[in-house]
């Protein structure tokens, strides 16, 4: 702990709020989610359960309300509008499912909350969250308005693998105790993974090589991760992605809190973006023939 | 008009009665602490639990991450208001009706304050890692998010305690003065080093005027801004029902209003088991209880406001939320709150009403139920139904949460009873100053005469009351 | 990798795991050569050489949760398995993976595993050496025992591979032909079906080609032949010019839920309005009919739409919008799937839709031969449920005295009608090859414990086989855990020497036959490869392609059917023994993460629930949560009700895969087994159990228990959660661009 630091530390704050965030990425990882392919068959979450050590909180407290699932698939029964009050017999149109971890904001409103800054933006355009460093305090999950922070309310550790069942764990990243609030991180030990080797190889990461479990392991297909700091900023020096491409032609932007599209029919969206969260995943609309 | 005391009171009888009060508990006392320990033992028990395993046993869950915790936290904060904020803003307009009832007020004040800041404490999953919510230097060059409103909060709050706690002290510092020239044993060498020498000459009560009337304008707007940043914590939210542009006002209301009932009830208990219907009259009683109704008054405005810019404003998930309110699984507690916020303060515009002690005592108690139903019904509506469908949930707290709010009773009532003891609940000198004010100026305008007693230095304090009695 | 268990290597390579050290580390802190007999400590900083601390290193092999067999690739660090991920090089997955298969690893390390061989002595199992329990079976089984042919049966799921041609020999070794393959999902009707008309069981479903799906019932999404394999295709399908999916069936199934068309029909009915499509599609197109023999073209021409909706219960402008659209575009594929399979009319409901299919002209287009396998003896041995009833039967007669279980858990599967415990208690000598102590395995004499699918070799050639037909290669992805566990081929081979078989004694294990296999596959499998070579690229790969001729021309053989108007109306409501996705038939009722992953319709965890129409529920006074009691003739069930409009108003459905009675802790005492109180009707021609036909009744019982379910509120509220356009928004912006 010097002056200098703080000084350091100070202006670095400083600029961050004049800027109103990072401006110095390196990456933005993000996401298009196609929900005109999404089935809602669960895959991505359970996957994400194998991948991040999430815990099986079990029955009864799952029933109170205390599960973990940084990826879920939020299922709604509407139906189109018959107009005149009339209702349909049946869900004729099927369900609309809806996968939902961690939006990533740009401008998330977990972060300006927590009292000890253990959820901050990481350079990636990540929303990362400091295990050893939270207090619990909750804030930021109330602040969410996707709530889409679990918090460890029991060391679920002590029950959740009984034996050999933890020697699935991934060494990779911590199993959290109780008291420490927990989230999607874009799978960051894999993206640290493949910036780790590139490094090594002194070239950029390519598209695909870091790659969410969700994203992996999806069966249609329609979650596709990857690097969107060249749509952010044109000059990046970062390889053109897929999720980059899908964002463009959808027309979506960064930054904003409604989309100035000039063809208002694509179906590109993210969600609750009036809250000017800035999330970094794009959904596209369902589509339904009829 | 009926006096607001009794003017011929003796001096002697003056220092009598509150003395008395301090001497020789009787078993009720000892009953009382019993029943305070054990609440309070029950929640240590309860969070002796919640330590080991986790903050699951309370029910909190996704998406209630706060619930009776947080309600009861800001209960006690606002709770805390009336005491010090009204004795320095009553003490700055020169309301004398206020000194026979300051001091329990202001220590009212440290204690329930003392008891809010263990609930955030209480409620954070690492406690033990509480500390570094406070920007303390370390080797690992980390501060505390000085965004974040908790981190303001904790400011705050420090800042209130302190300050509250000192005023009482100071406010105090003449009687302790007395205790300790009647005191013998242990208390004689405690009251000689808590009186800080006083010897009431005519130095030490000119500096000490001055220095009280410094804190008092030193506490008002700090009060102010207490509660106003407690708000904070749910207006700087996005969050439907949370995110309200009224809050910090609606809470300082709110916390008025609190303070202002539990100061009535404590005044009818002290006035019931010490006897000081001397001093604690019922004209005094009823100027609290009128304040107390206008302050509700001024609470179910803004109650209204809140409801009505919601429900002609452009956000449809706040409203929804406010119908919820209204219809949904929350709702007896919502009409509860309601009743006894705003209906049953009506009473207190009826004369004979406020006159009765027990009625008084009774809607005491329930006002500021109706108070503890208000912040949770600020807490966990908004928790319950926000913005994303899925996670749509009704919780009831569990055990654990209970018995640690009641113990925040048992707590609170355990430090008051302690005080009782300690330091004289009745300011003596301040009553003495009173009486004399009123036997000898009461056809003056006594603002005026005080007014220029304390600030025209070159009028000599000729008559010093707090020497008389001494 | 020699399939030597070592307990001493085993802990020393999971002593680099941070969990695994301390396991190590309190058990066993000195390595043993048991060469030398003598310890030695080995400083685990010298790992195995295969071994790169912090190194993921991936492993091919397949995926056994499921019978489509899909390829994954395992990420194995410091000699633990941790995840497993979709192999890009099979061609079945594609490098994708359903929930299922992402749990294997939590059934490999379910710690509810069996890890020692097991007896029955005096009523209960106690744990004993292999040598006793194999000198047990050799006792009772071996020439020495005097037993010999039809006294014998083995009871598996699907089987296939060098697995099968192993347990094909030990059934011939032992004189036998009785091989009861069950497996209560199943498309045994279809595949019946498909060989009469197509004259191939499981011919390839191009969904891919389709512009139109027309699904009866076919979860292809969910539950329906090869899940993640039609996933893939399914988005393909979705992308522009997107396809229409319409799903026909009473009880909305995941696919039905990802419908643009989803109609409810009354149970058992869906033959009806196939016909009544067909009917419309002649309306428009009378040539259409063209050379269809004149019984079948009346029995279509006598469904006209009134009729069949009055049948169905089903809306007239649907068939209309379903025969406009499959009018416009084209090739379509019609499905059919369990619901219109699981009546007494099953087969010829699925005759109807195949008849449809054959008016659309979608044979050869989307309807694909799969070619003849080059390999008969490696093709999946599939099931459906007449095996079990045949198993039934011939306890029945007493016709068995040694059974073999392996895979399947007709226990549980059984309905109680049937009574296959007590007949089970009566059949001599029963031995389960088993990882865990499900229903059947706790009936069994001999207990033995298996590796699990992560630790053992195998190869299989499934039935569903993607338009390249593969073998997909199993191989161990890590040291087994447990000591005592062995390989299923290796228990075969060892029961094979046990019958004194000629021609297995050289073998060593399981290993050394599937490497002799191998040498022997002809040389335009190995393309000109080197054994050595051909072996380990085969296992980089974990799958081998293996040319069928498919895309043959199918001679289409039109077979005659008729079905019942079925419009009885007698106060009952069918029972629907829903498949899920996640429990499967019950198998995966012990995997935490699969109990915890909500139901993709009706969103409940870890429990069982009765879904139910709103009008039903209207008639029964009853909401959501609320317990109602699904008495058939044979017994009730309760459960709670979970209240949607995607059910039919006749219909109940209670998914398959809870109420175990034993399964370990995850899986016993939870929810109910609606498979316990299914009638016995039959499939008229195949003798199928016919399981979607059950009726029931259907009564309140006032109790209101807490559902464990996961979504808050079902509708967005109105919020912009998801927002749905139309498919010609899609086209415009997306198609072809």
């Amino acid at each position: 702990m010097s002056l200098s630091n703080i000084l350091e530390d100070w202006s670095k704050y400083r600029k961050t709020r004049e800027d109103g965030g990072f401006h110095d990425y390196e990456h933005m990882w993000g996401m298009a989610i196609d929900l005109n392919k999404c089935i809602g068959c669960n895959a991505c979450s359970v996957a994400c359960y194998a991948e991040n050590n999430l815990a099986v909180v079990g029955r009864e407290k799952f029933s109170k309300g205390q599960g973990m699932h940084w990826m879920r698939i939020e299922r709604y029964w509407d139906e189109p509008d018959l107009g005149e009050g009339r209702v349909s017999e049946f869900n004729q149109h099927g369900a609309n499912f809806l996968p939902m971890n961690c939006q990533q904001c740009n401008a998330a409103t977990c972060e300006p909350v927590c009292p000890v800054a253990a959820t901050y933006h990481t350079p990636d355009g990540l929303n990362a969250q400091v295990y050893n460093r939270c207090i619990g305090s909750r804030y930021c999950s109330n602040n969410c308005p996707y709530r889409l922070r679990f918090f460890n309310f029991y060391s679920y550790y002590e029950d959740s693998w009984p034996a050999p069942l933890e020697m699935q764990l991934n060494p990779d990243l911590s199993v959290r105790d109780k008291g420490v609030m927990e989230k999607c991180t874009f799978c960051v030990q894999r993206i640290r993974t493949a910036k780790d080797k590139a490094k090594m190889e002194n070239r950029q990461v390519q598209d695909g090589e870091a790659m969410t479990a969700c994203a992996q392991t999806c069966p249609t297909s329609a979650i596709v991760f990857g690097d969107l700091l060249k749509h952010f900023n044109p000059d990046a020096d970062v390889v053109e992605t897929q999720v980059t491409n899908m964002w463009r032609t959808h027309q979506v932007e960064l930054g904003r809190s409604s989309q100035n599209k000039q063809n208002p029919e694509l179906r590109g969206y993210r969600v609750f973006e009036g809250l000017n969260t800035d999330p970094c995943i794009m959904f596209l609309e369902r589509v339904r023939e009829v | 008009m009926t006096k607001d005391i009794n003017e011929d009171i003796k001096w002697a009888k003056i220092n009598e009665d509150v003395l008395r009060s301090m001497e020789n508990p009787r078993k009720g006392y000892w009953m009382a602490i019993a029943g305070c320990l054990l609440l309070l033992s029950f929640a240590i028990g309860a969070e002796i639990y919640q330590y080991n395993v986790g903050m699951g046993p309370s029910n909190l869950n996704w998406p209630h991450m706060w619930d009776l915790y947080i309600a009861t936290f800001i209960f006690w904060i606002g709770m805390s208001h009336s005491g010090t904020l009204l004795s320095a803003i009553l003490h700055i307009i020169h309301a004398d009706w206020r000194k026979p009832i300051y001091r329990f007020a202001e220590a009212m004040t440290t204690f329930t304050l003392m008891t809010a800041g263990l609930f955030p404490i209480i409620h954070i999953g690492r406690l033990w890692n509480m500390y570094w919510v406070l920007p303390y230097f370390s080797d690992r060059g980390i501060w505390p998010n000085f965004r974040s409103p908790l981190v303001w909060d904790a400011f705050a709050i420090a800042t209130y305690l302190t300050s509250s706690a000192l005023f009482l002290f100071m406010g105090s510092i003449p009687d302790l003065a007395i205790c300790r020239d009647t005191a013998t044993g242990w208390r004689k060498k405690l009251y000689t080093v808590l009186s800080l020498g006083w010897r009431g000459d005519d130095r030490q009560w000119r500096h000490f005027r001055k220095a009280y009337l410094i804190m008092a304008c030193f506490l008002i707007p700090l009060a102010v801004s207490v509660h106003s940043i407690v708000s904070s914590d749910f207006a700087v939210s996005i969050m439907p029902g949370w995110h309200v542009t009224t809050f910090p006002p609606y809470f300082v209301a709110g916390a008025l209003y609190s303070g202002c009932a539990a100061i009535i009830t404590l005044f009818i208990m002290l006035r019931y088991f010490f006897r000081f219907e001397d001093y604690m009259t019922i004209p005094i009683l009823e100027k609290t209880a009128k304040l107390t109704f206008a302050i509700a008054m001024v609470w179910t405005y803004l109650n209204i406001i809140e409801f009505s810019s919601i429900w002609y404003g452009h956000d449809p998930i706040s409203k929804e939320l406010l119908l919820a309110k209204f219809y949904g699984p929350y709702a007896p507690y919502f009409w509860a709150m309601i009743f006894l916020g705003s209906v049953l303060p009506f009473t207190l515009a009826v004369e004979k009403l406020r006159r009765n002690i027990p009625v008084m005592m009774v809607v005491s108690l329930f006002l500021n139920l109706g108070m503890w139903l208000e912040r949770w019904m600020i807490v966990t509506p908004t928790l319950s139904m926000a913005y994303s469908p899925a996670a749509h949930d009704v919780m009831w707290p569990s055990w654990v949460q209970w018995f640690i709010v009641f113990g925040s009773f048992g707590w609170f009532g355990l430090l008051f009873l302690i005080f009782v003891k300690i330091i004289p609940s009745v300011s003596m000198y301040e009553v003495k100053e009173m009486i004399f004010h009123r036997r000898h100026m009461a056809k003056k305008d006594i603002a005026e005469v005080m007014h220029r007693r304390t600030t025209d230095k070159k009028t000599p304090a000729t008559e010093s009351p707090g020497l008389e009695g001494a | 990798m020699s399939n030597k268990v070592n307990r001493r290597d085993f802990l020393k390579i999971m002593g680099w795991g941070g969990v695994g050290a301390t396991l190590a580390g309190c058990d066993l802190p000195t390595t043993v050569t048991l060469e030398e007999g003598k310890e030695q400590i080995t400083s685990y900083l010298v790992p195995e050489e295969f071994v790169i601390p912090g190194v993921g290193v991936y492993y091919a092999s397949t995926c056994q949760q499921c019978p489509a067999g899909c390829g994954v690739h395992g990420r194995v660090r410091e000699g633990r398995v941790l995840k497993l991920e979709g192999n890009p090089e099979s061609a079945i997955n594609k490098g994708k993976l359903c929930q299922m298969g992402q749990s294997g690893v939590q059934t490999h390390y379910n710690p509810d595993r069996i890890t020692r061989p097991m007896v029955r002595k005096g009523g209960g199992l106690t744990a004993v050496s292999w040598d006793e329990a194999l000198s047990l079976i050799e006792g009772k089984t071996g020439p020495a025992s005097g037993l010999k042919g039809e006294r014998f049966a083995w009871v598996t799921d699907t089987v296939s591979g060098h697995q099968a041609t192993l347990l094909d020999a030990h059934l011939e070794s032992l004189g036998s032909s009785n091989h009861f393959v069950h497996e209560i999902i199943n498309n045994s009707v279809s595949q019946a079906v498909n060989q009469d008309m197509l004259g191939e069981p499981a011919p390839h479903l191009a969904l891919d080609k389709a512009r139109v799906i027309l699904s009866f019932g076919a979860d292809f999404l969910g539950t329906w032949q090869s899940p993640v394999h039609n996933s893939v295709m399914y988005a393909e399908f979705r992308n522009a010019p997107r396809g229409v999916l319409i799903q026909v069936e009473p009880k909305m199934t995941l696919t039905g839920a990802n419908a643009d068309l989803w109609v409810a029909v009354r149970p058992g009915t869906e033959g009806v309005f196939a016909l009544a499509i067909a009917n419309a599609l002649a309306t428009s197109d009378p040539a259409r009919l063209d050379g269809l023999p004149d019984r079948l073209q009346q029995l279509i021409r006598g469904y006209n739409i009134e009729k069949a909706s009055k049948i169905t219960g089903a809306s007239g402008e649907h068939f209309v919008k379903i025969a406009a659209w499959l009018n416009e575009r084209s090739p379509s594929l019609v499905l059919a799937g369990a619901s219109a399979e699981g009546h007494e009319h099953g087969y010829d409901t699925v005759a109807a839709t195949m008849l449809l299919n054959v008016i659309l002209g979608n044979i050869g287009e989307t309807i694909e031969s799969s070619g003849v396998f080059p390999f008969p003896q490696l093709t999946a041995r599939t099931g459906g449920s007449k095996d079990l009833l045949d198993f039934a039967k011939a306890l029945d007669g007493q016709q068995l005295d040694v059974v073999f279980f392996r895979g399947a858990n007709p226990v549980f599967t059984a309905p109680d009608a049937l009574d296959l415990k007590g007949k089970l208690d009566k059949v001599g000598f029963k031995v389960a090859f088993s990882m865990f102590e499900d229903e059947t395995t706790l009936m069994a004499d001999v207990v033995l414990p298996m590796h699990s699918p992560l630790e053992d070799w195998g190869t299989h050639v499934v039935a569903h086989q993607p338009r390249q037909s593969l073998i997909a290669i199993q191989q161990p992805l890590m040291q087994p855990l447990y000591e005592q566990t062995r390989g299923f081929g290796d228990s075969l081979l060892t029961m094979l020497k046990m019958q004194k078989a000629a021609g297995y004694s050289d073998y060593q294990d399981y290993y050394a036959y599937l490497r002799d296999a191998f040498s022997a596959l002809p040389d335009n499998i190995k393309a000109g490869a080197s054994d050595i070579d051909f072996w380990a690229n085969t296992m980089q790969k974990g799958t081998l392609d293996v040319d069928t001729g498919a895309g043959a021309t199918i001679a289409v053989n039109l077979v005659d059917f008729d079905l019942p108007d079925n419009a009885k109306q007698d106060g009952s409501y069918y029972l629907i023994p829903s498949a899920r996705l996640g429990l499967w038939d019950g198998r995966h009722a012990n995997i935490p993460w699969l109990q915890e992953a909500p139901d993709q319709i009706s969103k409940v965890v870890w429990d069982s629930w009765a879904e139910m129409h709103p009008s039903t529920a209207g008639k029964l006074g009853v909401k959501t949560g609320d317990t109602i009691k699904i008495t058939s003739t044979t017994g009730s069930i309760e459960a709670n009700v979970y209240v949607f409009k995607g059910i039919h108003p006749d219909a109940i459905a209670v998914p398959m895969g809870q109420g175990h009675e034993s399964y370990g802790r995850y899986a016993e005492g939870r929810g109910v087994n609606p498979l316990k109180i299914l009638a016995l009707n039959t499939d008229r021609k195949t003798g199928e159990l016919a399981h979607h036909s059950t009726r029931v009744q259907v009564s309140k019982t006032g109790v209101t228990l807490p559902m464990v379910r996961f979504q808050g509120h079902d509708t967005q509220l109105g919020r912009k959660l998801i927002a749905t356009v139309t498919a010609d928004v899609f086209e415009r912006t997306e198609g072809d661009a």
